[in-house]
């Protein structure tokens, strides 16, 4: 069978490539835009999702991780006496002043535990033992604080919070949504060192339960216990902090604004070529007409074009997303393009590009017959 | 049986808010195998009978048939579906599809008449072969002369034999003796198939070879 609507689309190389181009442009805007976007969120929950809690325990209607009130630690007790519970632990988070050795100062968010092994955090870790931490004037930086810090290595020094601490280790992966650098510390020097913010105060207790507990009964038990707290599943406080990144900060807005203008540059691109198209074989199409052809045949040659260019398109655009991954990874940020979202944008590249041919379909379906007529 | 009957045809445009009545009662017929050639000044209707016995407009009012089968205005689908089993249509500007080849314009015309492939190729073949192409068959368009485009533009209006042929001004585009051997070929065509055809036309060569000819003036045929 000829197929009419491929060999008009190829025998116009130059208009093919321009219509392929535009959508290209389009999906590789979406992928970036939107996988940084999910980048960015991933790095505001990933030690949530890292740290293996069932249930995270805040204080009353803490906004997200980062921003945390303290609590007394002594709150701890209360939890690990309960049925179900197999293990509850202390977790502070605090904001720390980092001495640079050029005399500036930097922020750091410090997240100490008493024993941080059984919780899997830090998860990459690269020089140095964990239980260091809790020998002396220690501390472990994430390598993204290079960055800010500038470079550092094991055995170095740096003034946390006027404390001169010794670099035991160097982690990776522990990043926050505000990019402010990680460091990791034993329980007690945080409270050492921060005391009239920290002594006997804690940010969060994490709850790991025990095989076979209810996780609903134990968390209920729990807020009956501690009134003055919050209690949440990990999904639940990572989806907590993601939202509050989304609504209260634009980027969400910003997202929805990007992929809405990287659908309309891609629709406007594919309709207006399918439409100067569609009018420069106009007179094709009434020949179609004329020699026996219906309008669904013309539907269906155009939808066909539409389908080709957002195929072409999809795969053109999404090349360059991947390729743009380590140049964005050198620039110390995430792009994530999950299998999901990349099924999804080819289907949306899809659906799009058969509503922009539309407007063709509409220009055809009110052909006047004798234009065939016509010189 | 005529091949094509019109009798008493009329056509009224809608053009803003007044009806411009274009055909005032044209009547036609057609028996097969014959040649008619309809001439007439701009405006008097040509384009529009033309349009109407090739079943690409419904006539307002009057009775039209084609191959025995009468329109039926408000049945649309009848319009397309006898133009694809009976009308063959010759264009003024040959009107070929650019991105396909000269047997390929042919096989696409058979594919819309319901012939698909090997079979589809086998006759699109026969019918390039029959107008004297078969060497230029894998040319585009671009690279065929005038009278080689309207060989083409003939062997897919004769895609899946239709009863009834309408050229619109052939020979316009085309010099003296490229005309001359395109209307010999119409009038092998029209004769040997029993095929009825009607030439619209300005050009005085096609009395040669027609039957008859009938002028259209102000929406009504003349003589």
């Amino acid at each position: 069978m000829v197929d009419l609507g491929l060999k008009t689309l190829l025998h116009d190389k130059l208009r093919f490539a321009i219509t392929t181009m535009g959508v290209a442009f389009a999906v590789t805007l979406v992928l970036v835009q939107i996988g940084l976007f999910v980048g960015l969120l991933d790095n505001s929950t990933i030690t949530i999702r890292k740290i293996d809690a069932d249930l995270w325990i805040t204080s009353k209607n803490s906004p997200n991780l980062d921003f945390v009130h303290q609590f007394p630690e002594s709150n701890v007790y209360r939890v690990r006496s309960l049925p179900g519970v197999e293990r509850a632990d202390n977790l502070i988070l605090s904001f720390m002043q980092v001495a640079l050795p050029t005399g500036a100062e930097e922020t750091t968010i410090v997240y100490a535990m008493k024993d941080f092994e059984p919780w899997g955090i830090p998860w990459h870790l690269r020089g140095g033992q964990l239980d260091d931490l809790r020998r002396g004037n220690f501390v472990m930086f994430d390598e993204s604080a290079e960055k800010r810090f500038g470079a550092f290595q094991v055995g170095d020094y740096r003034e946390v919070n006027g404390r001169r601490l010794r670099i035991v280790g160097v982690t990776s992966e522990a990043k926050s949504f505000t990019t402010t650098p990680i460091a990791f510390m034993a329980y007690e020097k945080a409270q050492e060192i921060q005391p009239d913010l920290l002594s006997g105060k804690t940010s969060y207790i994490v709850v790991k339960l025990a095989p076979g507990a209810d996780r609903e009964l134990v968390r209920r038990e729990i807020a009956q216990r501690l009134p003055y707290n919050d209690v949440y599943t990990s999904a639940e406080w990572a989806e907590r902090s993601r939202d509050y990144w989304i609504e209260n900060t634009g980027i969400g807005f910003n997202a929805f604004l990007t992929v809405f203008l990287g659908c309309l540059v891609g629709v406007v691109v594919v309709a207006q070529t399918l439409y100067a198209s569609t009018m420069e074989h106009i007179k094709e199409f009434g020949t179609v007409k004329a020699i026996g052809g219906s309008n669904l045949d013309i539907y269906r040659m155009l939808a066909k074009q539409a389908s080709i260019a957002a195929g072409f398109g999809f795969v053109l655009g999404y090349l360059p997303a991947q390729l743009l991954k380590p140049v964005v990874a050198q620039a110390d940020l995430k792009l994530i393009i999950e299998p999901g979202f990349t099924i999804l944008v080819a289907l949306g590249t899809l659906g799009l590009c058969l509503c922009s041919a539309l407007i063709a379909f509409r220009k055809v379906a009110g052909i006047d017959p004798a234009l065939v007529f016509r010189s | 049986m005529f091949s094509v009957v019109a009798e008493e045809v009329t056509k009224v445009f809608r053009e803003g808010r007044e009806d411009v009545s274009v055909l005032k009662g044209a009547s036609l017929t057609i028996a097969p195998g014959e040649i008619v050639s309809l001439e007439g000044p701009s405006g008097s209707g040509k384009t529009t009978f033309l349009s109407i016995l090739g079943c690409l407009l419904s006539p307002t009012g009057g009775r039209v048939s084609i191959a025995g089968e009468t329109l039926e205005a408000k049945r649309p689908a009848q319009l397309q579906s006898i133009r694809k089993r009976h009308i063959g249509f010759v264009f003024q500007q040959f009107n070929l599809f650019p991105a396909l080849n000269a047997l390929e314009n042919v096989e696409y015309a058979l594919n819309l008449k319901g012939v698909r492939g090997k079979q589809a190729h086998t006759e699109a073949l026969a019918l390039v072969e029959r107008v004297g192409l078969a060497d230029r068959a894998r040319f585009l368009p671009r690279d065929l002369s005038g009278g080689q485009k309207q060989r083409v533009a003939i062997a897919r209006a004769l895609a899946a034999e239709p009863s009834v042929l309408l050229a619109d001004e052939p020979t316009a585009n085309l010099d003296i003796n490229v005309a001359e051997t395109i209307l010999d070929l119409f009038v092998e065509l029209a004769h040997r198939d029993r095929r009825a055809l009607l030439i619209v036309t300005h050009d005085p060569k096609v009395r040669r070879v027609v039957d008859r000819t009938v002028r259209i003036e102000g929406g009504r045929i003349a003589a």
